[in-house]
């Protein structure tokens, strides 16, 4: 196709057309410097504002040219997954690829549009930057390349969950959550980006970025043993979880976060208990000739046998109902979690030799004291079993009863009697499980569904988890908000419903608590039961007098050390009854309490050797 | 417990409205706390170790109402601070409309404890407003409105304990 | 830097000189020697050199997460890093039978021609100044950078666009910028006449280049020589062509070839590219608005991201020649192996040390850089 021949060797006069060439405008660039393209990849910004020091960025550098710096004026806020760590950039290393900014959860990172950087003076002292949104040494040559949708690595969407349909579930008390299949779950654990703020969230620490990648590598057995370092309560867990480390994610900054519990979930969902006994193993079982007494089967009591009993302690547990498993057996409905599952997580505890006593009761059946003889260490485990009343008039009517004796009585056995209407008044999870039980119950009894929830707070100030309201809205269940119990309505000896004042406001301008009504919206809400659900507190009755005056207080709770002790060196408490309703927290306490009593179980040995 | 209740209601009302002194109402308001305060401090050893911090709080916040007024009275200056005091008064809100005032029992509960004192402060605050509005302006309707202020910002800290303690996270 | 290169030896005939030609020298694009034994000024042996650019990349690969990897592969070759990129893309895609939406391919082929005009201009340019004429290098390099104005533009860099990602590429084009890319086409066009008096038909060129460093086709296909080296023997085979990849068989172009195979028709062959790359690039920019759909198949989280195991095979038409690359995986986070086939390994070594045997010594550089190697893709 050459249009050239080279044969030719052209005219003699050719050189004299480059003549042309005055005529032409001549070619000028102004000296000024100029703007490099909008999606330029210059050096590195960085919004402190959003950026949560979850070191992505750092994990996804080409040439480990990302340190995380700890900034100390910066809030550590581990709840809400923030470090006071930023990237520093080493620019002998930085290869301007800008992965960096394509992976980062927050979206906090970009590149400016500053093509060449000259510093002076005390500004040469390295290449070492740590960058903010104001430019290299404060000159800010605007945003280059930035997260956009296009580029966007962090996979927003987590997998989605198949649950039951509310016709399906509403007439029973089947497990409404399916759980992750193998693929789901491993395409979802491999949304993590390791950052580990759900570690730092989770009040036991759980190894949550080490399961989640076990379980992205298909290694269950794997995921089993880091989930079983920090929490016994692991199908309990996995379904019934405050979920703080879902709180922290930091993929969850803009997007959905990692389904952390749900994987929990899945990964010991597919062991039998034998099974997770023979991964996680007995520990050290050479006894120690130590006995230690346990008051109540709750997650915080059983945690602290499983370790107690790990460590080669004699531990026996005594619970007061007919099962062991305390708040979550009793107080969870088991269409949140079944039965058998919390019965799987205990059946792993008992297999490391906890000795479980039902049916006793201690301060009836036991005294402290007796326990205090007969054992080394006594911790108290108590959930929070006794519900609050609002004492509003009409509420010592015996149609007016607490959610949590609803939810324990049911959890006993299926009571014989169903309201055909009912009013839960409170607008938490309880108030929820409340609800949701008894129109289970009403729909198999009676057909129908009436049950109406009057909440103090508002929607926007809800204390229920949003997907628990969406849930019981779908069962058929009335929300009220915003309305203040004003008194349960008795007719000739018959409770005939509730009824309630509009709330104006909730909170002050400060915040605080003080609720403005409205007289004239005044409501009533017809039920033939009413269930108060608006807080709990645990029975220290067992105490006696004697003890409880012994005893320091803290604000209405037995106050303990760091670890669970209370000022007396043989009791320890943990739980709820310290630390408030969390299951996980009080597998947290449970640890921290067996620890405690484990250390002044050596300690007391030492003593004894040496005299 | 009844003595109290009445002298907080009518007898109380009629002697503050004879009250002609900023001195003589002050005096007055100073005694109402003093028998606020020695109503909780005997009901402090009746009430279980685990809520005697309640009660505790709750005889302290009187003493600090009868040392504030105490020292009010020692004041010359005192018209001054009343009006700077006054300036921003607190919001009223009637959470308490629907508490009822309880029968505190023999050994009452915290909660029995802290609805009385609820009740209590909402009665006190409502007596001041109302002798505040029934008195031409100047420094005796002033003094009113501060006494009232103080008694609605007590109320206001007692319905955020009432909530965190009744209201337990509402779980 | 090869050892032998420096063993002591029998010392040469008082009448016969070594030189070394480079690392540094402008007859190449990077540092890369030739060893050259002259007698008086005629090379009676050569020897090529390379290692200076050693810098490991097919084993840094394998200590890489796949994404990252994307960062490292443009540096292979520094004046034409798209097919790099591209190429890479194109295995991790084969091996986790990733399917890339249409618009991305285009863009793809977008990058592509462009990054072969931006090599050409700068090789005829470099061609020209080892002939000793600097005003064509100024001006190739000054039109180059109209064009990495477009790269800075589309892909945030000037020179290393790592603008690929397995799955598709990172961002969409800019407002407006098929109007810039075409103007700037428009311009390149208006200076060919400009390239070709002032190099292509001047006989200071022409005569210089013609019969240095001829290939015959046989030898060239012994060789291994692939793209521009081999046209110019009169072959007509282009990857491009003979087996298509990302829309080529949807874009219409022809195969510039050359008969005589030295170091005048490779640079012709090249000048004849050029055009056919600006020929393509029209056709894009007709046919990219009606090209809709995402950009990027989705991937998985970079940082969690197991490749399926097996192995895949790709080759592409670079500016060089036949760029292959063979990437297996273990099922791994990260390469298990990768091996580059840069069409430079072959044009830079045996090729380059035949040619010049016998040549006189001024012709050295010029045979170097009209067979357009680029040393990274040697010492990879």
């Amino acid at each position: 196709m050459s249009a050239i021949d080279y044969k030719k060797s052209g005219s003699i006069l050719n050189p004299l057309k480059n003549l042309s060439f005055f005529a032409r405008p001549a070619i000028t660039e102004p000296l000024e410097p100029r703007r490099a393209s909008l999606r330029y990849r210059g050096f590195h910004l960085n919004d402190w504002e959003k950026c949560v020091g979850c070191s992505t960025c750092q994990k996804v550098c080409d040439n480990a040219a990302i340190t995380m710096v700890k900034v100390p004026e910066l809030a550590e806020d581990p709840l809400n997954g923030v470090r006071n760590l930023r990237p520093a950039i080493d620019y002998g290393r930085c290869c301007w690829c800008a992965l960096c900014v394509d992976l980062c959860p927050t979206g906090s990172i970009s590149l400016s549009r500053e093509y060449v950087h000259t510093c002076t003076d005390d500004q040469l002292s390295s290449y070492f930057m740590l960058p903010d949104p104001n430019g290299m040494h404060k000159e800010f040559f605007g945003e280059g390349w930035n997260k956009t949708a296009e580029n966007d690595l962090v996979d927003p969407q987590r997998q989605a969950m198949n649950e039951m349909a509310p016709d399906a579930r509403i007439a029973n008390f089947d497990e409404i959550v399916a759980g992750y299949d193998r693929q789901q779950a491993i395409i979802e654990a491999s949304r993590c980006v390791q950052c580990g703020m759900c570690h730092d969230a989770c009040p036991t620490h759980m190894d949550a970025p080490e399961y989640i990648r076990a379980i992205w590598q298909d290694d269950l057995e794997e995921a089993v043993r880091q989930i079983y370092n920090t929490n016994p309560f692991a199908h309990t867990c996995g379904r019934v979880c405050t979920h703080r480390c879902e709180t922290a994610c930091s993929v969850g900054k803009r997007g959905e976060p990692i389904a952390i519990r749900w994987l929990k979930r899945y990964a010991v969902d597919a062991f039998t208990p034998e099974q997770i006994q023979a991964i996680v193993g007995t520990g050290d079982t050479t006894p120690t000739g130590r006995q230690v007494a346990i008051v109540g089967s709750g997650p915080a009591g059983l945690t602290a046998a499983y370790d107690l009993a790990r460590l080669g302690h004699a531990v026996t547990v005594f619970e007061g109902l007919d099962r062991p498993g305390g708040m979550p057996r009793y107080g969870i409905p088991e269409y949140r979690l079944p039965y058998d599952k919390l019965d799987a997580d205990i059946a792993v505890i008992e297999a490391m030799g906890v000795e479980i006593r039902c049916n006793t009761w201690i301060g009836r059946d036991i005294t402290l004291d007796q326990l205090h003889t007969d054992y080394d260490a006594v911790l108290l485990g108590l959930g929070l079993q006794l519900g609050r009343s609002t004492r509003i008039p009409g509420s010592d009517h015996g149609g007016v009863v607490k959610a949590v004796d609803v939810l324990r009585d049911v959890t006993a056995e299926i009571p014989e009697t169903v309201p055909a209407s009912a009013v839960v008044i409170g607008g938490g999870n309880v108030a929820m499980d409340a609800a949701r039980t008894l129109a289970r119950l009403q729909r198999q009894v009676h057909g129908a569904v009436r049950v109406t929830v009057s909440a103090l707070e508002d929607f926007e100030h809800f204390l229920a988890d949003p997907e628990e309201v969406t849930e019981a809205r779908e069962e058929g269940v009335e929300i009220l908000d915003s309305r203040g119990p004003k008194a349960c309505i008795v007719e000739d000896g018959r409770l005939v419903g509730l009824t309630t004042l509009k709330v104006l406001s909730i909170f002050d301008e400060q915040q605080r608590f003080a609720p403005k009504y409205d007289d004239g919206d005044e409501q009533m809400h017809s039920g033939e039961m009413v269930v108060e659900a608006i807080g709990q507190m645990s029975d220290t009755a067992l105490l006696g007098e004697a003890l409880t005056e012994r005893l320091a207080w803290q604000r209405g709770r037995l106050q303990t050390d760091d670890d669970g002790r209370t000022s007396e060196d043989w009791l320890w408490a943990a739980g709820d009854m310290v630390r408030g309703p969390d299951v996980v927290h009080a597998v947290a306490d449970g640890h921290r309490a067996a620890r405690s009593i484990h250390r002044a179980l050596a300690e007391a040995k030492m003593e004894e050797r040496a005299s | 417990m009844n003595s109290t209740h009445a002298e907080g209601h009518s007898s109380g009302r009629q002697r503050l409205e004879n009250s002609k002194t900023l001195e003589e109402i002050l005096h007055t308001a100073t005694s109402f706390e003093e028998t606020a305060r020695n109503f909780y401090r005997d009901l402090a050893p009746k009430v279980s170790k685990r809520i005697r911090w309640l009660v505790d709080e709750l005889a302290d916040e009187e003493q600090r109402h009868f040392d504030l007024f105490s020292e009010l009275m020692r004041r010359d200056d005192i018209g001054e601070q009343i009006q700077a005091r006054v300036a921003t008064p607190a919001a009223d809100h009637r959470f308490s409309d629907a508490i009822h005032l309880p029968d505190l029992g023999d050994a009452p509960d915290d909660q029995a404890v802290l609805q009385y004192a609820l009740g209590r402060e909402h009665a006190a605050m409502e007596q001041y407003r109302e002798l505040a509005a029934a008195t031409a302006p100047g420094p005796i309707h002033d003094l009113f409105a501060f006494l009232a202020n103080e008694e609605t910002q007590h109320k206001a800290e007692l319905e955020k304990l009432y909530y965190e303690i009744v209201h337990s996270g509402g779980v | 830097m090869r050892a032998e290169n420096y063993e002591a030896r029998n010392h040469p005939p008082s009448n016969e000189f070594e030189i070394n030609f480079g690392p540094n020298h402008p007859g190449i694009e990077g540092n890369y020697a030739l060893k050259v034994k002259v007698h008086g000024d005629e090379i009676v042996a050569a020897r090529a050199d390379g290692g200076y650019l050693h810098r490991g990349f097919e084993k840094l690969m394998e200590q890489r997460l796949w994404i990252q990897n994307i960062a490292l592969v443009p540096r292979i070759c520094v004046p034409d890093p798209a097919p790099m990129e591209v190429a890479y893309s194109m295995a991790v895609e084969q091996l986790c039978g990733l399917e890339v939406p249409q618009r991305a391919q285009w863009l793809r082929v977008l990058l592509l021609e462009l990054s072969r005009l931006a090599a050409h201009l700068f090789t005829f340019g470099g061609h020209a100044a080892t002939t000793g004429m600097y005003t064509p290098m100024f001006w190739g390099v000054a039109d180059r950078d109209l064009l990495l104005d477009l790269f800075e533009e589309l892909t945030g860099g000037r020179v290393y666009s790592i603008y690929n990602i397995p799955g598709g590429v990172r961002r969409d084009i800019p407002d407006d910028f098929l109007t810039r890319l075409s103007d700037t086409l428009d311009y390149i066009d208006s200076r060919l006449p400009d390239y070709d008096n002032l190099l292509f038909t001047n006989q200071v060129f022409v005569r210089r280049a013609r019969d240095a460093g001829p290939v015959s086709q046989a030898q060239a296909l012994d060789w291994g020589v692939t793209g521009p080296n081999l046209r110019a023997t009169g072959l007509a085979f282009d990857v491009r062509r003979d087996d298509p990849y990302l829309v080529y068989d949807e874009l219409e172009f022809d195969i510039p070839t050359e008969q005589p195979g030295d170091a005048w028709a490779r640079t012709l062959v090249r000048r004849g590219e050029l055009l056919q790359s600006i020929r393509i690039l029209r056709q894009v920019i007709d046919r990219l608005p009606d090209i809709g759909g995402p950009i990027r198949a989705p991937i998985p989280n970079p940082l969690a991201w197991n490749v399926p195991a097996g192995e895949a095979y790709v080759r592409i038409e670079s500016s060089k020649g036949e760029l292959s690359w063979y990437v297996v995986s273990d099922g791994g986070d990260k390469p298990y192996r990768v091996h580059i086939r840069g069409p430079s390994s072959m044009h830079a070594v045996q090729v380059l040390e035949h040619l010049v045997t016998g040549c006189r010594i001024e012709d050295v550089a010029q045979i170097m850089f009209s067979l357009d190697a680029c040393p990274p893709e040697v010492d990879r």
